[in-house]
């Protein structure tokens, strides 16, 4: 009998520490859809703070950029709705800024709608080049961009300082820029 | 004496003009992207480099010399790489990689064996965990939240692209 407890002891003992050290390896669930029909969900991209989620919804073949909120799924407005198909987009911190892939005729390019000032700003890059990904600093100093030149796939980092304001977490000081400094 | 004043004013607003219409049609205000010239020769190096993830300072991406995958960490603001142990192995194809506002924790898909999986990557401990999906579905694209707690990934179900937000502990 005592054998018996001191088994049970153990066993709830072990059940308790693989609860408590986060056994479980999270909760998983399903972004919130987007109206009837259905349709791919790809390219996910969380803002900094996690609050919205962009992702492209492909319907009838065409790929659009949608932003949701998190969680609930309400839609946010977006000024880019042409230019499709959409692809790739990056959120900064607070989702002020959405830098995606559009389609202006044969060309790709890389865009950032300003959410705040309802403004696209368009990005030239490298002659010779066509962008397939990006990646926007949360903060938005600093945007990677992946590039297909003469058949070869490359990743490249531009400084966005001087064309977009940052998007910092609240509370969080800008440092710099003082006299004398970068 | 005033007609030749006029005369003389008048090729600066020409010049003028045409700057402000250049600046019209190239669809900029002047400022553009500068390149980080250092870092991209530094990336340059490789066969090939894609699937860039920057968080802060942090530039993860996806590197690929004499036919081998490997994940390269990257701090961007002394343009140094980070070793990685015990992440990359030559025998897996990569996918997608995203990196944490700390530079710790590192999401990644690959192919490994013949089975796709999604897996975390935590630097300071050098461990790495597979994280299960369900329902089943075969991973594409990772993203991870700033903070590291939460991931958007890409699952492919029922022969449909879904996202599955995942709260990691």
């Amino acid at each position: 009998m005592a054998a018996r407890l001191a088994s049970l002891r153990g066993l709830s003992v072990l059940l308790a520490a693989l609860v408590l050290s986060g056994c479980d390896l999270g909760a998983s669930r399903r972004a919130p859809d987007v109206g009837p029909g259905g349709g791919n969900r790809i390219d996910p991209a969380l803002s900094g703070d996690g609050r919205l989620l962009a992702s492209v919804l492909e319907r009838d073949g065409q790929g659009r950029v949608i932003v949701q909120q998190q969680p609930g799924g309400g839609l946010r407005p977006l000024r880019l709705r042409r230019r499709q198909p959409h692809g790739s987009p990056s959120l900064s911190w607070n989702g002020r800024y959405l830098a995606v892939l559009v389609q202006e005729g044969a060309q790709r390019r890389a865009v950032i709608e300003d959410r705040l000032r309802g403004r696209l700003l368009r990005l030239p890059l490298p002659p010779g080049s066509q962008p397939e990904r990006l990646s926007l600093a949360s903060d938005g100093t600093r945007l990677a961009v992946q590039l297909l030149r003469n058949g070869r796939r490359q990743v490249e980092v531009f400084d966005l300082r001087g064309l977009l304001e940052r998007d910092l977490p609240p509370g969080q000081a800008v440092l710099g820029g003082g006299a004398g400094q970068p | 004496m005033s007609p030749p004043r006029a005369q003389a004013s008048r090729p600066p607003l020409v010049a003028l003009a045409a700057a402000a219409l250049l600046a019209a049609i190239s669809g900029c205000g002047g400022e553009r992207p500068r390149p980080l010239l250092a870092l991209n020769r530094q990336l340059a190096g490789e066969d090939s480099s894609r699937e860039p993830a920057l968080a802060g300072r942090w530039l993860a991406l996806i590197s690929t010399r004499e036919g081998r995958d490997r994940v390269q960490l990257v701090d961007v603001e002394r343009n140094a790489q980070l070793p990685l142990p015990g992440l990359n192995r030559p025998d897996a194809q990569l996918l997608s990689v995203s990196v944490d506002l700390a530079g710790e924790r590192l999401a990644l898909v690959r192919q490994l064996e013949g089975r796709t999986e999604l897996v975390l990557y935590q630097r300071s401990q050098g461990s790495l965990r597979r994280l299960p999906i369900s329902p089943t579905g075969v991973p594409r694209r990772v993203q991870l939240r700033a903070d590291g707690r939460q991931l958007a990934v890409e699952v492919s179900r029922n022969g449909l692209w879904q996202i599955d937000l995942l709260t990691l502990p």
